[in-house]
């Protein structure tokens, strides 16, 4: 039994240059190609992703910066309308404002023009009434009455008859 | 003829050629060196793994690619999962070894399971073989990865008082070598055991024949099958071993490259 565990001098030299000499020539023809076709494909992957990823970044800072934008153009929108209705709110009460001005103007302007008319009208109607009360005096009388007689008394007439209308 | 004969005759290794010359060795007596059925078995190993590894990495048929993601696989769990955790930038100097190392030894456990061939990995010469590779890679990777001054400052535990380094150095020399005869019986022990259990199981045959004549045609059924769950099982072994033996190898080696 002692022999199976007695090892073997020429064994063991054996092993080890077997063995080293696997490891070399292994190294060489096999694990060196084999290694390098895996860390190609690890590579590419890792490359295929980091693509992907700085895609997807990109797509992502370009959605953000549509949105923001967007959301930029919408503000100004509001804005520009808000502005607009203001401007019209503005230029309505100023339109309002001078149409106003303007009809008072023409109201001014036409109770004015009736008030001188008024007073024509009253002048001429004063003409006229004494005009016929000289007429109807003077058919009364039967005389006539000078120009001069006929005024200084219509004037007083008058003056009375405006006397009389102020009381 | 005993069982102990019968192990010896199956499982001890036989000089085909010479031997050339005696070795006198230091703990025990002659040894004599001649070409043995193991350096025969060995080369035929190295050659069949050279072989299917030169037709998985250069091939281009259908089998060769199924065999190339196969290894691949094993490359990438090695590299990942063994090697890259202890050399990190450096995995790529070291990985061929330790995946040669994985294969020879797997291909070996298997190999060995063929009716009429040996098990090298069986032998003790040729784990403690395997094991004094260990032992020259661990010094070496030490030495590499760290320098040899703080290699050999690194040995024993930083942070202790001179006297205890003196107790300390002498141990960790040992340790190293106990961990590595560690590796080379629990290989040996492994790749040896189902050997020596199937060997049993037949043998139970013949001592119960020895008994009684028809109680050995009775009992050859059931060892026969067990001898087969053995055999069987030496195929999880072969596989299992191989992984154990790379990663405390890897293990080992690590304790020297990263001392803390």
């Amino acid at each position: 039994m002692g022999k199976l565990v007695e090892p073997d001098m020429g064994l063991i030299i054996w092993t080890i240059v077997t063995f080293l000499c696997l490891v070399f020539i292994l190294a060489k023809v096999a694990w060196k190609p084999l290694i390098s076709a895996i860390e190609e494909r690890e590579h590419k992957m890792k490359a295929d992703l980091d693509g992907a990823r700085a895609a997807r970044d990109e797509a992502e800072r370009i959605r953000k910066q549509l949105e923001a934008d967007v959301a930029g153009l919408q503000a100004k929108s509001r804005e520009m309308l808000a502005q607009a209705t203001k401007d019209s709110e503005v230029l309505r009460a100023k339109l309002q404002a001078s149409a106003e001005a303007d009809a008072k103007k023409i109201k001014d302007k036409t109770m004015a023009e009736l008030e001188d008319e008024k007073e024509r009208l009253k002048r001429d109607l004063r003409k006229e009434v004494a005009g016929l009360s000289v007429m109807v005096a003077e058919k009364l009388l039967h005389k006539t009455v000078d120009d001069g007689v006929q005024k200084s008394v219509l004037d007083s007439f008058f003056k009375e008859l405006d006397n009389k209308g102020s009381n | 003829m005993n069982f102990e004969h019968i192990l010896e005759h199956h499982l001890v290794d036989k000089i085909i050629l010479g031997p050339f010359f005696v070795f006198h060795g230091m703990w025990y007596g002659e040894d004599p060196i001649g070409l043995t059925r193991n350096m025969i078995m060995m080369t035929i190993v190295a050659a069949v793994l050279t072989a299917i590894m030169i037709y998985a990495a250069h091939g281009k048929s259908r089998a060769a690619l199924m065999l190339r993601t196969g290894l691949e696989a094993v490359i990438i769990y090695i590299r990942d999962v063994i090697v890259h955790p202890i050399f990190h930038e450096h995995t790529d100097h070291y990985l061929p070894y330790f995946l040669t190392l994985f294969m020879f030894i797997f291909v070996s456990n298997l190999l060995g399971l063929v009716p009429f061939s040996t098990t090298v990995t069986g032998n003790i010469a040729v784990t403690g073989a395997l094991a004094i590779c260990t032992f020259g890679l661990i010094q070496f990777a030490g030495v590499r990865e760290q320098g040899l001054f703080s290699y050999v400052k690194h040995l024993a535990p930083s942070g202790m008082p001179g006297w205890v380094l003196v107790i300390m150095y002498p141990i960790e020399i040992l340790g190293m070598g106990v961990k590595c005869v560690a590796l080379t019986i629990r290989l040996f022990a492994n790749m040896i055991a189902g050997h020596i259990v199937s060997l049993a199981f037949l043998s139970l045959i013949f001592i119960f024949a020895e008994m009684v004549k028809w109680l050995g045609l009775v009992v050859s059924p059931a060892a026969v099958g067990l001898a087969l769950f053995v055999y069987l099982l030496d195929v999880l072994v072969s596989v299992l071993q191989a992984y154990i033996f790379t990663m405390l190898t890897a293990l080992f080696v690590g304790a020297a490259v990263h001392p803390h």
